[in-house]
This record gives structure tokens, sequence and C-alpha cells, in this order.
């Protein structure tokens, strides 16, 4: 009998694998040093000038009933093609554990550091994914506070283009080398061959700069090159940091790579908060709008999970007194994030927060309810596990196993059906 | 008959073993592997030519001797002990900037000192008071779960390569407590005397009894035993901790996994070398010049010779790239704000933060010190590391700029010249004849400039494998 049930399950999850695998490629546009969310995906404009600063309105969407930040227009015109989780929660005020909470689901605390979810991904996506551009692809760096890797160690790390997208030339680190040509690069090389005089991983290390030669020389340069794209294009994502990232990103996920971090920095803003967002708030509804409009125009968004949030959230209430004279601090009791395509319906609103925006008030989801979502959009089972050096199998997203840390899987705004033997 | 034959046919080829382990490597590879290994850095230019000039028979142990007792060689051993003690200001070890400077420059001065190794330890495990003021305390602060359970797993896997500890030893450390101060991020890890005894013995796996005293620091009685002279397990694992140091490979493998079924490769030389550790008083600095003046250290690369070839760490190699070249990485911390600039040339390997990092420690698998195992450091190759000596920007501003070429530019050297300035600041050697020749003629046949060949010819030799590992 319980081998009977044992196979059921089994079944179960190969269905489950199957039929889950929606999404191809997740790109995450991560908002680093921590977004309010009063001011973009959870406006609260009745709660007065204390909480709600200097705005006065909000977006009304093209969805009936869903609202917000005034500063995102363009947004506000597609809200069918995402929707918003508006009580995320981990807690967490502190820079490096909130960013660990929302980059790996695990909480801080246990003896053990899990791997980000783009390492993961890019570990269970080592057999199946084939290309010769790297699985994990950081425009421009990763956020390095803690090891990116965790326990699955540095090759599933991510790969840092470094260079300036936005520049004239985007010197990819290690790609585009404005000194070095074709010609230069084979006459180095071959000095190398006819110097080499020591034996050691010989075989390996050619075949290895085997390898980098074709992603250098062959489509793999070709992918970053933006000066591939119509200028109407690079426009319309704007020509800031951040807006021709995401055409970067749009590229990569075109050419197969699974997980793509964008990250912008300069979210952290204790002081002069609502001056900042004057210029940071349309640069991100251009860039955003522009990259979901752009993946749906050409049928990728089907296949690709885009997800936009930083590690937490900012105080409702903002800092009027000094020194922070109208800013606003960490949050992370109840936060947002934006998801959007891989199976993740448009148009809804996950979740409520209270009248100012400071607490749960229905529906709270954790870090690892989000990633775990992510994980099985993907096709990866995120009841699974991961491989330790030396702890063994480790559950994949312990926290999910945990009443106290999750609050269920986000089937509201998925197909996906809650397999039978999650409790 | 037969008897015979295989005894001659063992004898044979016994001498053959150690005719190869004890066939030394040339001057210029030992120097290259000794600062490689007892300082983590290239050695200077000038530093080259001098020893490979010497004509003093005693010329290696000389400079093992420095070394060892050189605030290189001190500062690199500080950055090992940091990764099994899992020094980081932030996550998971939060320590917090102050605690780990502290902390560093607590070990630091054991190393300089040479404090002996059960002394050592002896106060690191029982340490007591501030984090900013009795520094070893850190030991305890380091860990996410500050439980006994937890406290004792690391003690067992740092100093008796346990990694599945299962007595009840970890009760010694049950009176372990930490309060805050109102100096911000300040701690005291005090015992709790008031503590009821949990038991009056507790047997240890090995069979050792602990007999606890109500009103006492019950860490005494373990730490007594764990560093005593009787306990050989202690001294064993430091020295094949120090074996997998210099080696990359420990006598008993991985050098934090002892159990019955994973046994040394060579038994008697463990032995030896723990005689003399533990006769010499814990003597950490002799036991490491024992091990660099062995003939397994000072014989050819294998397949020739006994010593294997590693891939320089992350921290070295970075660091190498910056002293050849002369244009050193700038280091900063975020934690906490203002943030900390170290100061210009602050070498990688003496950050002693794991918190502070840079993309090119990250690509080459600098340790995060997560855990306390040594397998932790991945020193295998890449294809993201090779791509970047290949075709990185950042590496080739760094060659246009560097010292040499600015010295081509200025003096135009003829190229033999130009191979010498190169090679010993590359690869710590002259340039053979050879080479001279092939880049003699590299440079005619592509009709480049000086200054343009010294790029080439400097990238070429960060690319080789001679530069990669150390040999």
């Amino acid at each position: 009998m319980r081998t009977l049930y044992l196979t059921l399950i089994l079944l179960l999850s190969v269905c489950l694998g199957a039929n889950a695998q929606r999404a191809k490629s997740v790109i995450l546009v991560y908002l680093d040093g921590g977004p309010a969310q009063t001011d973009t995906f959870d406006p609260k404009p009745q709660a007065g000038r204390n909480y709600y600063g200097s705005y006065s309105g909000v977006c009304k969407t093209n969805v009936e009933g869903i609202e917000i930040g005034e500063k995102l227009p363009l947004l506000a015109g597609m809200a069918d093609k995402y929707s918003l989780i508006r009580t995320l929660t981990h807690g967490s005020n502190a820079h490096e554990t909130g960013h660990y909470a929302m980059i790996t689901g695990d909480t801080s605390g246990g003896a053990v550091v899990y791997p980000s979810f783009g390492a993961v991904i890019s570990y269970m996506k080592r057999d199946s994914y084939k290309g010769i551009l790297p699985s994990y692809i950081s425009v421009t760096s990763a956020n390095s506070r803690f090891n990116e890797g965790g326990f699955l160690g540095n090759e599933y790390k991510s790969f840092d283009t470094g260079g300036k997208p936005e520049a004239d030339e985007y010197e990819v680190e290690g790609v585009v080398n404005k000194f070095v040509n074709r010609e230069k690069m084979d006459k180095r090389m071959a000095l190398l061959d006819k110097f080499e005089n020591q034996p050691m991983d010989k075989e390996l290390i050619d075949s290895l700069r085997g390898v980098n030669m074709e992603f250098v020389w062959g489509n793999g340069r070709e992918v970053f090159n933006l000066a591939n794209e119509p200028d109407s294009i690079r426009k319309r994502y704007g020509k800031s940091r951040l807006g021709q990232s995401c055409l970067v990103a749009r590229r990569l996920v075109e050419a197969g790579v699974p997980f793509v971090n964008v990250r912008m920095t300069g979210w952290d803003t204790h002081k002069k908060h609502f001056q900042k967002m004057g210029s940071m708030l349309p640069n991100l509804d251009r860039a955003l709008s522009a990259l979901i409009a752009d993946l749906d125009a050409r049928g990728l968004l089907d296949s690709t999970i885009v997800l936009c949030g930083g590690e937490f959230g900012r105080t409702p209430r903002v800092e009027w007194e000094a020194p922070w004279n109208g800013g606003r601090a960490h949050f992370g009791k109840v936060f947002s994030y934006l998801v959007a395509g891989g199976g993740f319906h448009g148009g809804k609103v996950v979740g409520k927060s209270d009248k100012t925006g400071e607490k749960v008030a229905e529906r709270p989801v954790s870090p690892s309810d989000l990633i775990g979502t992510v994980y099985m959009l993907m096709g990866i089972d995120p009841y699974g596990t991961l491989p330790h050096v030396s702890e063994g199998d480790l559950p994949i997203l312990p926290s999910l196993l945990d009443e106290k840390k999750s609050y269920g899987l986000l089937y509201e705004i998925i197909d996906l059906k809650k397999p039978a033997y999650e409790r | 008959m037969k008897k015979t034959l295989t005894f001659i046919v063992c004898l044979l080829s016994l001498v053959a073993v150690q005719a190869t382990a004890s066939e030394r490597c040339r001057d210029e590879v030992f120097l290259r592997r000794a600062y490689l290994t007892i300082t983590g850095a290239l050695p200077w230019p000038q530093a080259c030519e001098k020893f490979l000039d010497s004509k003093d028979p005693n010329k290696r142990e000389a400079l093992i001797d420095r070394l060892l007792a050189n605030e290189l060689g001190v500062k690199y051993t500080q950055m090992r002990w940091g990764d099994i003690l899992r020094i980081k200001s932030e996550f998971p070890s939060n320590l917090w900037p102050n605690g780990v400077q502290a902390y560093n420059r607590w070990i630091y001065e054991q190393l300089l000192n040479n404090v002996p190794y059960d002394k050592m330890v002896r106060e690191l495990l029982l340490s007591e008071g501030s984090n900013f003021r009795s520094p070893a305390v850190n030991f305890y602060r380091g860990f996410q779960k500050r439980s006994p359970e937890n406290f004792y797993a690391n003690i067992n896997l740092l100093f008796l390569g346990n990694r599945n500890c299962t007595d009840n030893g970890y009760l010694c450390f049950s009176q372990v407590k930490f309060k805050s101060t109102k100096e911000w991020k300040e701690e005291i890890i005090y015992i709790d005397y008031h503590q009821k005894l949990p038991w009056r013995k507790i047997e240890l796996s090995d069979g050792t009894t602990l007999t606890l005293q109500a009103e006492s620091d019950w860490r005494e009685a373990y730490v007594s035993w764990l560093t005593s002279r009787e306990n050989r397990r202690f001294a064993e694992v430091m020295v094949n901790r120090m074996w997998y140091w210099v080696f990359g490979k420990g006598l008993v493998h991985e050098p934090d996994d002892w159990r019955e079924d994973n046994k040394p490769s060579n038994p008697q030389r463990l032995n030896q070398l723990t005689d003399f550790f533990v006769e010499s008083g814990f003597d950490m600095r002799a036991l490491m010049k024992k091990i660099l003046m062995s003939d397994e250290f000072n014989s050819k690369a294998a397949p020739e010779g006994f010593y294997e070839p590693q891939r320089l760490p992350a921290e070295v190699i970075v660091d190498a790239l910056a002293s050849a070249t002369g244009v050193w990485s700038t280091y900063s911390s975020r934690v906490p704000e203002p943030f900390t600039f170290y100061p210009q040339q602050t070498r990688a390997t003496h950050l002693g933060d794991a918190t502070v990092s840079s993309s090119e420690l990250e690509l080459f698998g600098k340790v995060s010190r997560d855990v306390s195992l040594e397998s932790q450091r991945n020193n295998s190759i890449t294809s993201r590391q090779l791509l970047y000596l290949m075709n990185s920007s950042v590496l080739e501003n760094r060659l246009r700029k560097s010292v040499i070429v600015k010295k081509a530019g200025k003096e135009n050297p003829n190229i033999e010249t130009l191979a010498d300035l190169i090679t010993l600041r590359v690869l710590s050697r002259r340039a053979t004849p050879q080479e001279k020749q092939l880049y003699k003629e590299y440079m005619e046949q592509n009709n480049l400039p000086i200054t343009e060949a010294a790029i080439d010819i400097m990238w070429m030799q960060m690319n080789s494998n001679e530069f990669l590992y150390n040999h």
C-alpha cells in the first residue's frame, strides 16, 4: 500500500513536471536598495501627506479596480499583462538579510547558506540548456552581498556583464574588448601555443578556450550588440542604464538564457526620497513597460517570467524629521512585487495591505511562496532537493515546508493545480 | 627464488621512488613555489635575481626562514585561519566590521608571535568578554544558530576533523551566554555559573570521561582534554591541515573528514610529523618549516616528481595580476555606512573580511566563509576565468597602464631586455634564449612597436599555465 502511495506521488510529480514547463526564462528586474511599495504598486492616497508624501493622485490602470502609483502611467496602461503581489513579507529590515530572503527564498538564521534562485535555476537547467551564453547572467552585475552560488558552488554564480549598455559601445567583460580584434586575438593565441611549457589540465583548458573563442567571436558577442536593434526600439526602453539593460535582457532571453538579472541600484532613499523618485520612477516605468510589451509583441511573454521588486519595501510613513527631511526607511513587513508572463496571469492582485500599508490585511506571501511558484512554472519541483557537499540532499526551499514561514504558493494567479500531496 | 625476486623488485622500485622524490626542482621553481605557498605573493624582480644568483648552499632554508617570519607570510596564514573561522562582517557570520578587525588582529598576533597551537586554541575556546576587547570571543559570535550543539560541532570539525559528532560534549558549552551593551554592535560573551549541572560525568565518543564541577567553566574540562598531548588526534589534524595548505591534498583527505574508513595515504609520514609537532611543543612555524624543507616540497612537479601543481587561489591570482602590472584594485566595504575604503595597494589576501569582495575575486572563487570546510575553496579552472584572462577590458587596461609598458615606452629597450623584465615580473624567472627568440620573431613578423609587443607578451604569460598554477 505504501509503495503504491509513493508511486502515485512520483507519477503526480512527473505529471506536474511535464505540465509545469511553461516558462523557459526568468528576467528579474531587481530594484536594489528597496523601492517604496506605496509609490509604485500599492498606492495609499487616502492615508494623507504623512504617508503619501508629495504625491496627490494615482494611475488608474486598464484593469477595473487596480490602481498604481501616479508616476507609472505607462505601466498603468498594461495592467492586464501583469499581476501585483501586495503582501510580500519577510520582516527583515536589513539589506543583507532582506536581500538573502528575496534572492534565495530561505530565511536567514539557518546553518546553511542557500544559493540564489538564479543559481538554482541555472543548476537545474544544466543538462537541458546547451547555449553558448552562460545560463545565469547579471546585467551589469549581481549584488554580491553574500555568496550567490551558495552551496552549489562557483559554477552557478551569475556571469556579470559589466560595462555600460547605455554607452555607444557596450563592453561586456571578457566578450567585447575594444583593443582586441579577431586578428589580434589569433596572433596572441598562436604565441601562447608556441610558449606553453606546462602540461597541467591542458586538454581541459584547450577545450574551454575553444568554447570561449566561439562565445567571443560567434553569436555570443552579437547578442550583446545593441547596434543590432533599431533605434526606435532602443528609445522605447529609454536610453538609461536600466532601459538598455532591459533590452539586453530581452535579447538574452530570445537567445534562450534561462535566468537574467537586471539590477538597478539607487533605491535606498533615506533622504531626498521624493526628489529622487521624480526621475527614477519614470525611468522604471518606461523600461519595464517596454520590456513587457516587447516580450509580448514577440510572443515571448508566455515563456518568460518577469519579476520586479527589491529586497524589501520602504516605510509607508514618511520621515519628515531631520536628518531624513522627507525620506523613507527600510520596511520588510509588507511590500510589493510585480509578476508577469511565463504562466502568471495578468490583471490580478494578490493580497491586501491595511489602510496605511503598514500591515498585511489579507493573504501574506513569503519570498519562498513567490520563488516556489517561479520554480513550478519553470518545471522545477519546489518540494525537490539540492545536493550539499557535506549535508546530503537539502530541500530546495526549506521555508516551504514550514507553516510559519510559508502561506501557500500563488495558485490564484497560475493555471497549475495544487498537487495532491501538498499539504 | 620467487620471493627473492619480488624482494629485489620491491627494493628497486623503492630506490626509484626515493630517487624521484628527492630529485630537486630547479631554484627558480622553488623560489616561486615558496613565495606563493608561504606568502601568497609573487617575489619582486630584485628578490628573484638575488636568490637565483646567490651561491649560498643554504639559500632555500634562509628563504623559508625569512618568509615565514615576514609580514607577508604571517598575513597569508592569517587568511587561511580567517577562512576556516569564517571571519566575515555580514551574513552568515555577522561579526560586524569592528569585531572582524579585532578578531583578525588577535589571530595576526598569535601567528606573528608564533604562539603554540595548543595555547592559541585554548585561548580561543575559553574566551570571555566583549567582542571588541576580548577578540577571541568572536569565535562564539559567528554562528547563525548560537547553540551549544553548533559550537561543539564546529569545534569538532576544526580541531578534530570530525564532521559527525554524536556525543554529549556539547554540554560543556551550554553555559556560554550573550548580552548586548549600549555600545552599537558590542556584545559580552559570558559564562553562566549559576546554570545547573546537567551531568557530573560526560563520556566522549573516544571513551574519555570528563568530570564537571558546579559553578565552574565547563569548557575548561573539555578544552584541557582537547589540547592535551595525549589527544593525538588534535595534533594530527593540524599537521594534516598544514600539509593540505602546502600541497592542496591532505595525507588524510578531505582534511576535515577524519573517519575510520578514510585512512591516511601515508601513515608513516603523518606519524613522523605529528611526533615532531608534539615534541616541538606545538610550534606551528617549526612544523611549517619542516614541511617546506621536505623532499616532497623540494621535488620536481608531477608527473616527474611528488609536487602536484595547484591553480593559484583567487586572492593570489588577483594580487599577482596587480603586482605584475603595478596596477592595483581598490577595495571597499559597504557595511556599515559610511563605507570603508581600504588603503591603495591593499592585497586581496589581506582583506580579512569575506564581505569585502570584487567581481574578479568572485570569479576566481574567493572563499565566502559560509562554512568551516577547507573544500569551500574551489580552485578548479572554469571557462569564465579563462575568458577573463583572454579578453577582459579590465585586464587589457591594466596591461596597457602597466609599469612595464611605461618603462618600455620611455627607455625603448631591446626585445631581449624586455623579455627578462616581463618574465621576472610575471613568472619570477629570466627568459630563456629560445623564448627571447620567439618574442623577437613575434615582434618582427607582426611589425609591432616595443610597447605593443610588451602588452602581448605579458598577456601571453598571464594566460600560460606557468602563471596560473603553483608548480
